[in-house]
């Protein structure tokens, strides 16, 4: 996640150490065992060609495709130049020689199964630090060589796979207890240097054993100790062997994997299922046939990362395109199962140390190759899968080619829900964006392949998921003459760390010239990560021989697998099935069903012949799921499971429902409440007799309405309720008083015309509380106050506001009955309920 | 300027003279409660109003007579209990912000007639069902395109009680009446669920006010995705078991149920109108251009998020909460649990036990203030359903035995 100076140091010590082992073993050049790595000085030496020509256009295609790209010595040459060992396909001194030799170790038809190829996949002498990266190279320097372009889709030959009976794995239980007492304690005794909290990842000597136990599941394998990750990086790859002996080494962690394998038993499957053979999807057991079928425009790639490798400091470009711009991860980055990286925040360490976003930056050198093949050409496209992993985010890099947060050669960037694209150019503007609409919302926080294109012709342009976004470049046409050969090319920040992106990063290609609008639908097409077809047995299920069900399955992320498009088919092409049903399709992982993502248990479909076509097969279903990953894509083992398959049957019942029981008790609440607004309106209207219409108080309601208690909660009360309730009791009053007729008849016998003074002497008074009492409180009501409680308080409301004098007293009388008829009408009599 | 002045004093003393009466009755209130106090809590508490003196009495004497439920039954027949309590109670199930702040609306008002008419209340979810303001008081005619007929008749002051006429929805809002679904299909439900989005807002919001759950109280992970839309992302943000343990939880049940809404949109223009105050209900008879099918194009959106994911061909849905644990809802075991369009879908909701429950519980927080809170409560809960059961899902019913429940003692 972080490199500390600490690790700086530790890897150069390493790296010196391995120099001084190459040196001693360099004499022991060839051979399988040998490890030591050839080497890596990024200034290859150039080897000029001159011996006899080329014989045949075929050999001409090999020199440029092939030859050029390996006879230098820190490639193959050392070994398999001039009098080396067999084969000498890079033969130095004759091309023809070279050729011919080649051919005995190429499949130019399925380049990638080139015994060129699987013998540098199975670790002999990559030139870089990963195999997959020479595999990759390789891989395209033959395809290069056998047709040019990469683009053609080829078909996938369907093998069948070994024969296993589901259900005898044993699994990593959830419970870290066995992993602490056996394996953990060697990783931590021997790894924690690199591997401990704020080490490299994988933190599989993690101080806090749950994430050391997460982190070592999948390079953990309890059916095969040997070919646990944890077992074949000390054997095969002597990765820092902490004695002398990495056989020695290896077998001891092997040993501690077996103490823990040996503390688990086998799940075995419910007998009574029906389930077909089981498979696991990759590595040294793996049954997965690779699915990735080709069929992506890749002519033009200058720089491509496609993140194999899963582990270490390296993103490594594999476009074959010297020289190679391999990125350095930085800061909060961590690799994505299925192949990516993930881009992570700033964060603090326990420890309290700042650890930065995370960054994946290439040097300057290396960079400038986009800067040359870029403005030879005058056009580009970035091509990428990402998944943002917000739409928050703003200003986030996601690829760019700059050198500082203002000057740029080209940036693709998120903000918000838009895709952003600042480029330098001689008509646009490096600073101003160009960008997907708002309202579009085409950028979501889920895996997307997005595509910039820029030609002078069309300007900029976008694509998501395959689809041009429409917008415009407002810019006119332009050259890309202008851009600085300095910049530095990074994913997942700006080059000073200051516009962190957070999302996973699935796979780049810069490209030299811009797609096309089908080429990027095929790219799209063609999705991103590595595909495999499992084929689970089922001819011991039905009469049908060779017969299998069939997915394309891939590891989706590094939580999930991604299961599509089952169909069923017979490997004997003569036979065919003729009315099977099937039913209730379910995937099984290590032992059961999965709990989550049963696409097909819905499942309903008749295999016959009138549908199947041999050779073909026929389709259950178009669609896909996910299921949660749990052991990693080298040990999880699959199988399927039916209610019905032909004559078949699992009969599925349902767990009875768990009684949710008697609800507690909730704490005692307030028997009274408040009235809401509308009730409040409806209740002074009805007890003043003022219609709810009237203009006065409709204004004063549609005003104070939302001040008005809205729940009943008593607890609720605030006082601006109270004084929207006055305000409502004071309109409603003052309507009242102010209308002759009705204030006769709520008031009878009351002398509004009398003054103050006089108006409430001797029974005045009483003319006023009586009806206020009848008709605002109630009669003989005990909830409501006592009669004669209110009355008191009137009385004194009314002597407090009698003394007047000069102007004051004009309508004084009329004023001490509104405010009368307020204070009881606006008051908890009304209120309450 | 002095009257005013004088006017404001008063007001303020006013103010605190209320205050301290509002004390004192917080304390009174604490007596213990006879017929008279008996009664008019249950006036206040069905209608929101005080009784008058007249009607007081007489929902007394049957307290005391030992029919309590006559004198609820009295309390709403006062108009405010539809013009207030029940127009109150309603009209937070017509937006999404649950505000009572709405203006009337033809949701609120079928509501109210409804209840008015003491019919089977499980007709609100799928009948072809509406009620408009009586034609003789003259006010703008029920439209599709904008709620002005029942902002006049909320204005009017007109007693709803009285001025609310029922009618055949489909002769109003041009649906096929086969396409009517109470009112999840009016216009105000429409606007506020089904307009933009993808119509599992009408989903939720309807399971919210008409099952009184939310969608994490009925999340079940264990069911098939397989409808499941191409439209929901498989890895929000790049990691998959966000999916796997919140997203499909809902999405596995609310997707094939939701599939009933599928020809069903609410148009306006988000420009011009972006609250959609004059936009409208429509919904596919025919073959949509944009789909090929009847099928909406807001089914089919963002169908490259999840590209295996399901793709919604018609109004076909489906119950799956008739597995697993949301068995406990009480489906009727009479109806298929499938079927085609929102009628059938809301039927399927109504005649569940959940639906009946909610009811109940909704109307007795309403009328006593407060959830049902202790075994008693939940014993008087139990009764009340199968009561509303046994008077044909009639909501008075349950508005009256509320009442009387919390009447006091």
């Amino acid at each position: 996640m972080i490199i500390h100076q600490q690790i700086h140091f530790l890897r150069n010590a390493m790296t010196f150490i391995a120099l001084m082992v190459a040196t001693l073993f360099l004499s022991a050049c060839g051979g399988e065992s040998t490890e030591a790595l050839p080497n890596t000085s990024s200034n290859s030496s150039s080897v000029s060609y001159k011996g006899p020509s080329p014989a045949s256009d075929d050999v001409q295609n090999f020199k440029l495709a092939v030859w050029d790209n390996l006879v230098q010595e820190d490639k193959c040459g050392s070994c398999h130049g001039t009098g080396g060992q067999s084969p000498t396909f890079v033969d130095s001194q004759n091309i023809n020689t070279a050729y011919a030799q080649a051919n005995t170790i190429v499949n130019l038809s399925d380049p990638s199964q080139s015994a060129m190829v699987t013998k540098v996949a199975g670790g002999h002498n990559c030139w870089a630090t990963s195999d997959s990266v020479c595999v990759d190279i390789l891989t395209t320097y033959i395809a290069n060589w056998a047709g040019g372009s990469s683009n053609s889709a080829k078909t996938i030959e369907l093998r069948a796979p070994a024969e296993k009976d589901p259900g005898n794995t044993i699994t990593l239980p959830a419970d870290p207890a066995g992993f602490s007492t056996t394996v953990y304690p060697v990783l931590m005794d021997y790894c924690s240097d690199c591997h401990g909290d704020s080490g490299q990842t994988p933190y599989i000597a993690s101080s806090t054993l749950s994430t050391a136990y997460e982190q070592s599941k999948s390079r953990i394998s309890l059916t095969t100790p040997s070919n646990s990750r944890l077992v074949t990086r000390l054997e095969f790859d002597a990765h820092n062997c902490w004695t002398a002996d990495c056989g020695s080494d290896a077998a001891y962690m092997e040993t501690k994997i077996l103490e823990l394998a040996a503390l688990q038993s086998p799940r075995p499957v419910d007998p009574d299922l029906v389930t077909s053979k089981a498979l696991v999807l990759a590595g040294d057991n793996g049954d997965g046939l690779l699915a990735n079928s080709g069929g992506r425009f890749e002519d033009n790639i200058i720089a491509l990362y496609e993140f194999k490798a899963g582990e270490g400091q390296t993103a490594f470009d594999t476009s074959g395109v010297s020289p190679a711009l391999n990125l350095t991860l930085s800061g909060n980055v961590d690799w994505v199962g299925g192949w990516g990286i993930d881009m992570r925040p700033a964060v603090q360490t326990e420890q309290g140390a700042m650890v930065p976003a995370g960054k994946a930056q290439g040097s300057t050198t290396d960079s400038r190759k986009l800067h040359t093949l870029l403005t030879g050409s005058g056009e580009y496209a970035i091509e990428a899968w990402v998944a943002p992993g917000n739409i928050s985010q703003e200003d986030a890099r996601i690829v760019t080619y700059s050198g500082s947060a203002t000057t740029r050669n080209m940036t693709l960037s998120q903000s918000l829900q838009r895709y952003e694209v600042l480029h330098r150019s001689t008509t646009s503007d490096e600073n101003m964006p160009f960008a997907t609409q708002d309202g579009d919302k085409l950028l979501q926080a889920t895996l997307q392949h997005v595509v910039v294109n820029y030609s002078p012709g069309a300007g900029r342009q976008i694509f998501v998921n395959g689809q041009y976004s429409g917008d415009m470049d407002p810019d006119n046409a332009g050259l890309l003459s202008e851009w600085d050969d300095s910049f530095a090319f990074v994913l997942g920040n700006e080059t000073d760390g200051n516009s962190p992106w957070q999302g996973a990063i699935r796979m780049v290609a810069i490209h030299n010239r811009a797609l096309t609008p089908e080429q990027i639908q095929a790219n799209f097409d063609v999705g991103v990560g590595q595909k495999f077809f499992l084929l689970f047995g089922v001819s011991d299920l039905i009469n049908v021989p060779e017969s299998y069900i069939v997915f394309e399955v891939s590891q989706f992320d590094s939580f999930s697998y991604r299961f599509t498009s089952p169909f069923f088919i017979s490997l004997d092409e003569s036979a065919e099935p003729s009315n099977i049903r099937i039913q209730g399709m379910r995937l099984g992982i290590n032992g059961k069903e999965a709990t989550v993502g049963q696409a097909w248990a819905n499942l309903d479909v008749v295999l016959d012949s009138a549908t199947y076509e041999p050779g073909t097969g026929q389709s259950l279903s178009r669609l896909g799921t996910i299921i949660a990953l749990e052991n990693g894509p080298e040990y999880d083992e699959f199988f399927l499971t039916f209610d019905l398959f032909g004559s078949s049957t699992y009969s599925r019942s349902e767990p009875p429902l768990i009684d949710s029981g008697t609800p507690a008790d909730l704490p005692p609440s307030s028997d009274i409440g408040l009235k809401t607004f509308d009730e409040i309106n409806e209740s002074m209207a009805r007890m003043t007799g003022v219609a709810k219409t009237r203009p006065a108080v409709l204004n004063t309601f549609s005003t104070v309405k939302q001040q008005l208690p809205t729940i009943e909660n008593i607890g609720g009360f605030l006082s601006s309720h109270q004084m929207a309730v006055t305000q409502m009791a004071i309109q409603y009053c003052d309507a009242l008083i102010k209308d002759g007729q009705a204030r006769a008849a709520f008031f009878p016998g009351f002398d509004f015309t009398a003054s103050a003074g006089t108006a409430f002497d001797h029974s005045g008074k009483s003319l006023i509380t009586g009806p206020l009492l009848a008709r605002f409180v109630g009669e003989n009501l005990s909830t409501q106050p006592a009669a004669l409680d209110i009355q008191t308080e009137l009385g004194s409301l009314i002597d407090k506001l009698t003394p007047c004098s000069g102007e004051d007293c004009n309508g004084r009388t009329e004023t001490i009955v509104k405010a009368s008829c307020a204070a009881v009408l606006g008051s908890a009599t009304t209120l309450v309920q | 300027m002095k009257a005013p002045v004088r006017m404001r004093h008063s007001a303020f003393k006013a103010c605190s003279m209320s205050l301290l009466i509002l004390m004192t009755v917080a304390y009174a209130s604490a007596a213990g409660a006879g017929p008279r106090e008996q009664a008019k809590r249950i006036h206040d508490r069905i209608a929101g109003v005080p009784p008058a003196a007249a009607i007081l009495d007489s929902m007394a004497q049957d307290i005391s007579a030992g029919n309590p439920l006559d004198a609820a039954f009295t309390a709403m027949d006062d108009p405010a209990f539809y013009d207030a309590t029940l127009k109150n109670f309603a009209a937070p199930w017509t937006n999404e912000a649950m505000t009572p702040f709405v203006p009337l609306n033809d949701y609120t008002a079928t509501v109210i007639g409804m209840v008015r008419d003491g019919e089977d209340f499980r007709k609100i979810l799928h009948d072809d069902v509406l009620y408009i303001g009586d034609p003789g008081l003259g006010l703008t005619p029920y439209s599709t395109s904008n709620n002005a007929h029942y902002v006049e008749l909320e204005d009017s002051g007109e007693p709803l009680k009285d001025s609310l006429r029922k009618v055949p929805q489909s002769t109003y809002n041009g649906l096929p009446s086969s396409a009517t679904a109470g009112v999840i299909t009016s216009r105000a439900a429409a606007r506020a669920f089904f307009s933009a989005g993808t119509n599992r807002a009408m989903f939720r919001f309807t399971l919210i006010n008409h099952m009184c759950s939310d969608l994490e109280q009925v999340a079940d992970t264990s069911l098939p995705p397989d409808r499941i839309r191409q439209d929901v992302s498989r890895s929000p943000g790049g990691d998959s078991r966000v999916f796997l343990n919140n997203c499909v939880g809902c999405h596995t049940g609310m997707d094939p149920m939701t599939q009933a809404f599928a020809y069903y949109d609410f148009e306006y223009n988000p420009d011009s109108d972006p609250d959609g105050a004059l936009g409208r209900l429509v919904y596919n008879t025919v073959n949509d251009p944009e789909t090929q099918s009847r099928v909406q194009g807001k089914y089919l959106i963002n169908s490259s998020t999840f590209e295996p994911g399901y793709v919604t061909p018609d109004d076909q849905w489906d119950n799956y909460w008739r597995q697993g644990v949301n068995r406990r809802l009480g489906w009727d075991g009479s109806l298929p649990g499938s079927g085609s369009g929102a009628k059938s879908l809301g039927k399927e909701w109504a005649y569940s036990d959940a639906f009946a429950e909610c009811q109940v519980k909704k109307v007795f927080r309403n009328v006593c203030l407060r959830p049902p809170s202790n075994s008693a409560d939940y014993a008087k809960v139990d009764t009340m359903v199968s009561n509303f059961r046994s008077q044909d899902f009639n909501l008075k019913q349950v508005f009256a035995e509320s009442a009387v429940y919390c009447a006091g003692e």
